[in-house]
């Protein structure tokens, strides 16, 4: 199964490919659905360098999980 | 490209071809010019009624501007306009020209200064000393605006914003990243493998060009601009210049025949091309702008400054398992060319080995302080400082002998870098090889000297069209005369590089005749094709592909009459050869190459030949059709009482391919080493609140002739597909492994391990007092 990015309906393989296809993005329709999602962009980009592990791509990856049914 | 270089596609392999011009040693079609002092830089150019330019500048790090009042400046005699940003379109422009967020500058800003330097208002006078004057009667009122000047401080929350809008002043950020990283530290950990982690800063540094940035502009009632610039690409300059200016590209004209140096900080727009634009415009009359020293060193660019967190596994018997790092770069005040350094830096930290997960996090922040922005090595020396380093410490750590270590890591032909790049010709394994022969030569080098070693590898030209150029990334247009002379017009830029000899060296070879037969025509955009410009080491490749295509054009139409004339067998073939047009199954079977030329011209109703070629890189990446590689290693000597250093020598072993330029290679070489030498242990820009302590030549220390140590080269020659007669980039690579492989030499000397750049006697002195202490409290 593949993975579409919310934003921009993109396809991966895994979360974690569209988790890095919307950071890597970045412009205002992929920051806007991770906004809308709760999560500041600049926030979780920030923690991902400022903290060990890959936590901000996990989180990322698990928002895209669940969006999926409603793509 | 011809037949038998796509035959021999992903296979390195020394060529046993004969060149006649190819690898010979060729003096530099430019070089009589110069040394007589013929060659008319930007500097040099005097136009009739010309007046002179000055640049008022920004004394804040961080300010907005309330108000300019300009009348006392224009009551002083001599004063001929007076421009603020009031009197532009207001346009924000940037290299990055597909991303409008990332136009971020406005040369001559409106709304306010963010770094100190920035112009602000800029003079036209009958002489430069008047300009100056007037500069002293410009009243700006500034209101003065809390200011952050280290990305790390700029990322916080309460942090002053530079641009509206842009968060936490975050300016781009960069993720590269394959593999299952998480994974393979976890595996690593369970298996027993080695994980070390080292946070490491890297210094900016200055281009320091000969010549300092400087523009002569001469705008006339009919509407055309001609513009004499100190740049790496006249058409981006063109481009850029039409933009601001609200004026079509092809009514601006930009000449840049011979520039002092360029070092990856002239390809984009600056104050002297625009301000002397403005007011040229405004006055009808031609307007120079040339930096001093000062200026150039406080308003101009610099190497991007990187604080890099770096995370590697290594298995007990030395293979590399994963790697995570994080960068943040000091971006300065704007975008520029620094976006791409973020990218490059990250890619080539990765270099030059096989790694099964690697993840890189890099983020550009802007900062009050002058931009920063690509400068040779484009991001790759910081990042092989770091990693170099490190796997050096680790390799010691664990008892590995680290030549074996980088052999069994690296790169090889055919190998792909995960979703990133795929390597053709490689020639790294031998690099490793002959540089560890040549270190082990050398035995014992005595007390607290040591050979420290550092690899890396480099692209040979960009596949990057941030700047949405419609045209190929490169052309030439190739012309045969009458008795045999050939004109080559190319938009590549000769910066001082050699790109005009190695493009004759192509021509010659190609079209069968002697360099001196090719006049070269580059750096004016009225009568060269459109070119990207010497940047990310593409010229002998990209513009080299070119320039071979017109010349196999060229020489095609001139073989097709010879078969007719000569009423040859078709099974026989032709081939040209020093200025002979002979059956290559029978070489004395020919005929003298001006006369068929001047047979061919008549045939042709008279025409001259003309031959056309262009190349764009396509199915090669994302980041270069072909990439160098090279080991380095430095000799040094380090005093323990001072912190000082001598390097006695450096010896790099280089694979750029098949080299078209043997003499040109070598000055890249010295030049080279000469530029990494200084930003690994003299060069420094030290701030203090955003202003630059050392902007003069006295106080920012370069490699002097006295300190220049002894440069040897090891050429490992490989075949490269996609290069012109197997050539690949070399040069900016050269700058990559210094500061890593000097670095590695004072661990081995002194045992200290040196995280911050330059490697100055303080820092030095500083880490063996910290190593006294830990074995004094072991």
């Amino acid at each position: 199964m593949n993975y579409k990015c919310p934003a921009c309906k993109k396809e991966w393989p895994t979360s974690k490919q569209v988790a890095r296809h919307m950071f890597g993005t970045g412009d205002k329709a992929h920051r806007a659905w991770i906004e809308s999602q709760g999560y500041s962009y600049i926030d979780l980009l920030l923690e991902q360098v400022s903290e060990p592990g890959n936590k901000s791509y996990e989180i990322l990856s698990g928002l895209i999980e669940k969006a999926q049914d409603k793509l | 490209m011809s037949t038998e270089i796509k035959e021999l596609k992903y296979s390195t392999f020394k060529t046993n071809i004969k060149y006649s011009v190819i690898n010979t040693k060729v003096h530099n079609v430019d070089g009589i010019a110069k040394v007589t002092g013929r060659a008319q830089y930007t500097f040099d150019i005097k136009l009739p009624g010309m007046l002179y330019g000055k640049i008022l500048r920004s004394p804040h790090p961080h300010a907005r501007i309330i108000n300019i009042d300009t009348t006392r400046a224009m009551e002083l005699p001599g004063v001929k306009a007076v421009v603020t940003g009031k009197d532009t379109l207001g346009i924000k422009q940037g290299i990055w020209r597909r991303y409008e967020e990332l136009c971020d500058e406005q040369i001559l800003p409106l709304e306010k200064v963010r770094y100190i330097g920035e112009p602000v208002a800029a003079v036209a006078a009958v002489t430069e000393e008047i300009a100056e004057q007037a500069l002293d009667l410009i009243d700006v009122e500034y209101e003065v605006l809390p200011a952050v000047f280290e990305p790390l401080d700029a990322i916080k929350k309460d942090a002053p914003v530079i641009h509206e809008g842009v968060e936490r002043n975050v300016n781009v950020t960069r993720h590269i990243e394959w593999g299952d990283v998480d994974e393979a530290f976890a595996e690593a950990e369970k298996n027993g493998g080695y994980i070390r982690e080292d946070w490491f800063r890297c210094s900016g540094q200055h281009h320091m060009c000969m010549e300092t940035r400087a523009a002569v502009s001469s705008y006339t009632p009919e509407g055309k601009l001609t513009v004499w610039a100190s740049t790496q690409s006249a058409y981006y300059t063109q481009a850029l210049l039409a933009g601001v200016l609200g004026m079509r590209e092809g009514d601006v004209r930009v000449i840049a025949t011979y520039v002092g140096g360029g070092f990856g900080g002239k390809f984009e727009l600056d104050a002297a091309m625009f301000c002397s634009a403005v007011l040229s415009k405004k006055l009808c009359k031609p307007v120079k702008i040339v930096f001093t020293r000062e200026e150039d060193m406080i308003a101009s660019k610099r190497r991007t400054p990187m604080y890099y967190y770096v995370r590697t596994a290594m298995s007990r018997d030395g293979q590399l398992l994963a790697r995570e790092s994080r960068m943040f770069s000091n971006g300065g005040a704007y975008t520029g060319m620094g976006a791409t350094a973020l990218y490059l830096s990250g890619f080539f930290h990765s270099f030059p080995y096989k790694w099964k997960a690697y993840r890189y996090d890099g983020y550009r922040v802007y900062t009050n302080t002058m931009p920063s922005t690509s400068m040779r090595g484009f991001g790759a020396p910081q990042a092989m400082f770091c990693s170099e380093q490190q796997i050096e410490w680790m390799c010691a750590d664990l008892g590995l002998d680290p030549y074996e270590v980088r052999r069994k890591n690296a790169h090889t032909e055919c190998y792909e870098v995960p979703g990133q790049a795929f390597i053709q010709s490689c020639g790294m394994t031998e690099c490793i090889d002959k540089i560890e022969e040549w270190a082990k030569s050398k035995g014992d080098l005595g007390p607290n000297r040591a050979i420290g070693i550092s690899s890396c590898g480099f692209m040979s030209g960009g596949i990057f069209n941030w700047f949405d150029s419609p045209y190929s990334f490169s052309s030439a247009v190739v012309t045969i005369n009458i008795d045999g002379t050939v004109e080559l017009h190319v938009g590549c830029q000769d910066i001082g590089q050699g790109s005009n000899t190695t493009m004759a060296i192509i021509a010659a070879e190609t079209l069968g005749v002697k360099v001196e037969d090719i006049k070269v025509h580059s750096g004016d955009t009225d009568h060269c094709p459109a070119d990207l410009g010497a940047w990310g080491s593409r010229q002998t490749l990209m513009a080299g592909n070119a320039v071979k295509m017109a010349c196999e054009d060229a020489k095609r139409q001139l073989l097709e009459f010879a078969y007719a004339e000569m009423g040859l067998n078709i099974v026989y073939d032709l081939d040209i050869k020093d200025r002979w047009v002979h059956v290559i199954a029978r070489p004395e079977r020919g005929m003298k190459y001006e006369d068929l030329v001047r047979k061919a011209i008549r045939a042709k109703d008279g025409q001259r030949i003309v031959g056309r070629g262009y190349y764009t890189p396509h199915r090669k990446g994302m980041i270069s059709p072909a990439y160098s590689y090279m080991m380095q290693a430095v000799d040094a000597e380090i005093d323990p009482e001072t912190g000082k250093i001598k390097v006695h020598e450096i010896m790099t072993a280089h694979d750029c391919g098949q080299p078209i330029n043997p003499l040109g290679l070598v000055g890249q070489l010295e030049g080279a080493a000469s530029m990494a030498l200084g930003y690994a242990y003299l060069e420094d820009l030290p701030m203090d609140e955003g202003k630059l302590l050392n902007p003069n030549l006295v106080d920012y220390k370069v490699i002097r002739a006295p300190e220049m140590p002894k440069t040897g080269m090891i050429d490992i020659e490989t075949y490269e597909a996609e290069g012109p007669y197997g050539a690949k980039e070399a040069g900016e690579g050269l700058t990559n492994p210094t500061a890593a492989a000097l670095g590695n030499a004072i661990f081995h000397a002194l045992g200290i391990q040196m995280k911050e750049l330059p490697l100055t006697p303080e820092r030095i002195l500083r880490a063996l007092r910290e190593k006294k202490e830990k074995e004094a409290n072991k």
